[in-house]
C-alpha cells in the first residue's frame, strides 16, 4: 500500500518534471521558434542595412560623382547612398542611386558588388524606390494657338487625389528659329483627381509640342512628367553626374564599321527642377564646332559641359533641341529631346534593384520616405537568408 | 497474477495519460512563441513609420498648420502620400484638457481595419503652437496639440 503512493508519488513527480522540460526547452528547439528567432535576426539586420544604405554617404563621399567611374569600380570602399551636401537626414544623393542603374552608359555598381561592401555576402535584398502618387496625361490637344491638357491624379491604390496643384510648362518647335518654352499659373484637381489648363503657346499647328506638368500634393510630395511625343532616340543618351551634362553614344563601343550618321548641333538645353523653376543653361547654331558632334563616328562620350549649380538647381528634366541634316533629304530638321535629368530615377514608375527572393525564402521589409532632388519617394529594402 | 495485470494497465493509462500533459504542455507553450507576425515586431514597424512621418511633416513645418488651420483634407493627403500603401491610419487631435479637436475625420482605409487587426501601433506626438501672422509680424500662440496616429496593415 505504501509503496503504491510512494510510486505514484513519485510518478506525479517525473510527469511534472517531463512537462516542465516540455514547456521550457522543447519550444527553443521547436521550428518554429527557431524560425522567429531568425526573423527577428534577420529585421535588425535590415535595420542595419536600411540605416547603412540610407544614412551613410559612402566612402568616398562622392563615390557616385566620380568623373570615370568605372563599373564595380574599385574606389569605392564603403558603400551609401545619402547625400553629403545635405545636413538634413534621409536625402539620397541621385547620382549615388543613378550608379545602381543597371545599364548607365557611366557605368554602375551591380548587386554582388553592392552586396559585397555592404557585407551580405549570405544575404539577399532588393532595394525599391516608389513615387508618393501618380499622374497620367488623359489627353493633350491644340486648340488654335493654345494647346490643352487634361491629366488625372491618383494614388497608388488607384484613389482620387482632390486638390492637388498642377503647373504646366509647354515646349514647342517650329520650323527652324522657334523653339519655346511657355509655363501656365496653378489649376487645382477635381474631385475626381481631374486637373485641365489651356495655355496659350503663340503658334498654331507646332511642328512639336510637349507638357511638363508638375503636380504638388498637400505641399508635401511633388512629381514631375510629360507627355513627351515618344520617338525613337537614336541621338544620344544623356546623363548628368553631378554639374555636368554628359552626352554618350547609343554604342557602346561606338561601331565605328558602321556608317557614320548625320552631324547634329546642339540648339537649346534647358533644365526643369523640382521647384517648378527653368534654366535655359545653353543656345546654340548651327555653325558651331562646341556644339556639334556625329552620330556615328567619334568617341563614346560625345559631347560633354559643365553647368556651375546644376546639382543644386535639383533638375529633374532635361529638354535638348538638336538640329541635324537627314541624309535622306538633304533638309535640315529640328529633334526635340525631353528626358528625365536621371534616367530610371524621379518618374512614376518604381525604381528597382538587386535580387529576387525564392518563394519560400523569409522576407523582412523596411520602410521610410526619402528626398531625391527635391522630391519625396518611399525607398524600400527587403531582405532575405540566403543559404551559403 | 490477477494484480500484476491491474497494475500493469494502471501504468499504460498513466503513459498516456503523460502524453496527453506532454502534448497539451507543447500546444499551450506554443501560444506564447514570438511567430514571424507578431504583434511585438509589426507594432514596433509601424510605430517607426507613424514617427517618421509626423517628424518629417513637422521638420517641413507643415504638420502645424495643418492642424492648427485645420486643414483634415490635407494632412490626410500627406498621410497617404508618405505613408505605404497597404498602411490604414486613423489620426485623432486632443487639446490638454483630452478634448478631441472639432471631431476631424482624419481617416484611410477600411473600417474593419482597426476593429478586426491585432496589430495596431499608436504614435503620440506633441505640438507646441503656431506662429501665425498678425499684422505682418509672426506671432507664436501657445496652444499644445497632442496627436494620435494609429496605424494598421491593410
Amino acid at each position: 500500500m505504501v509503496s503504491a503512493v510512494y510510486d505514484h508519488l513519485i510518478a506525479i513527480l517525473v510527469i511534472g518534471a517531463i512537462f516542465v522540460g516540455a514547456v521550457v526547452v522543447l519550444p527553443t528547439m521547436s521550428y518554429i521558434n527557431l524560425q522567429a528567432v531568425d526573423q527577428q535576426q534577420l529585421r535588425n539586420t535590415a535595420l542595419n542595412i536600411f540605416n547603412a544604405m540610407l544614412l551613410n554617404t559612402g566612402e568616398p563621399t562622392n563615390w557616385g560623382s566620380i568623373r570615370d567611374f568605372q563599373k564595380n569600380d574599385q574606389r569605392v570602399q564603403r558603400f551609401g547612398l545619402a547625400s553629403a551636401q545635405e545636413s538634413t537626414f534621409f536625402v539620397l544623393d541621385p547620382d549615388k542611386v543613378q550608379r545602381l542603374v543597371v545599364g548607365n552608359p557611366l557605368n554602375y555598381c551591380d548587386y554582388n558588388k553592392v552586396r559585397e561592401l555592404l557585407g551580405l555576402q549570405n544575404y539577399g535584398f532588393r532595394l525599391r524606390i516608389i513615387p508618393p502618387f501618380n499622374v497620367t496625361f488623359l489627353s493633350v490637344s491644340l486648340m488654335g494657338d493654345s494647346l490643352c491638357y487634361k491629366a488625372r491624379v491618383s494614388y497608388l491604390d488607384g484613389g482620387p487625389v482632390p486638390n492637388a496643384e498642377a503647373s504646366a510648362t509647354v515646349v514647342c518647335t517650329d520650323g527652324k528659329d522657334y523653339f519655346n518654352i511657355n509655363q501656365s499659373g496653378t489649376v487645382k484637381t477635381n474631385s475626381m483627381g481631374i486637373c485641365e489648363d489651356i495655355i496659350p503657346i503663340g503658334i498654331s499647328d507646332p511642328d512639336f509640342y510637349t507638357v511638363i506638368l508638375r503636380v504638388t500634393v498637400a505641399e508635401v510630395a511633388t512629381l514631375i512628367v510629360t507627355s513627351a511625343q515618344t520617338f525613337n532616340n537614336t541621338i544620344a543618351r544623356i546623363n548628368i553626374v553631378y554639374d555636368t551634362i554628359i552626352l554618350t553614344s547609343w554604342k557602346d563601343p561606338p561601331d565605328y564599321n558602321f556608317q557614320p550618321s548625320e552631324n547634329v548641333w546642339i540648339f537649346d538645353i534647358a533644365t526643369f527642377g523640382s521647384r517648378g523653376s527653368l534654366w535655359k543653361l545653353f543656345e546654340g547654331d548651327e555653325k558651331g564646332n562646341d556644339n556639334m558632334f556625329n552620330t556615328g563616328k567619334g568617341p563614346f562620350e560625345r559631347w560633354f559641359r559643365d553647368f556651375v549649380g546644376l546639382r543644386a538647381f535639383q533638375p529633374v528634366i532635361l529638354i535638348l533641341n538638336f538640329w541635324a541634316v537627314d541624309p535622306a533629304t538633304g533638309r535640315g530638321r529640328h529633334q526635340v529631346l525631353i528626358t528625365m535629368a536621371y534616367p530610371e530615377l524621379l518618374g512614376t514608375s518604381i525604381f528597382e534593384y538587386g535580387g529576387f527572393p525564392y518563394r519560400d525564402d523569409v522576407v523582412v521589409r523596411v520602410q521610410r520616405s526619402v528626398g531625391i532632388s527635391g522630391m519625396t519617394y518611399t525607398a524600400e529594402v527587403w531582405l532575405w537568408k540566403e543559404s551559403p | 497474477m490477477i494484480r500484476n495485470g491491474k497494475t500493469g494497465q494502471m501504468r499504460i493509462i498513466e503513459a498516456i495519460l503523460a502524453s496527453f500533459i506532454i502534448i497539451f504542455a507543447l500546444s499551450f507553450a506554443n501560444i506564447f512563441v514570438i511567430t514571424p507576425t507578431s504583434p511585438k515586431y509589426e507594432v514596433t514597424e509601424l510605430q517607426k513609420l507613424g514617427y517618421n512621418v509626423l517628424h518629417d511633416l513637422d521638420e517641413q513645418a507643415l504638420l502645424a498648420r495643418f492642424i492648427y488651420n485645420r486643414e483634415w483634407d490635407n494632412i490626410t493627403a500627406a498621410l497617404r502620400v508618405l505613408l505605404p500603401l497597404d498602411v490604414h491610419f486613423s489620426m485623432t487631435l486632443y487639446d490638454l484638457q483630452g478634448t478631441t479637436i472639432d471631431n476631424a475625420t482624419i481617416f484611410y482605409g477600411h473600417p474593419e481595419t482597426f476593429a478586426s487587426s491585432k496589430n495596431i501601433a499608436s504614435v503620440t506626438y506633441g505640438l507646441a503652437g503656431y506662429a501665425t501672422k498678425i499684422n505682418d509680424a509672426y506671432q507664436a500662440i501657445y496652444e499644445p496639440r497632442i496627436v494620435i496616429l494609429r496605424l494598421a496593415r491593410g
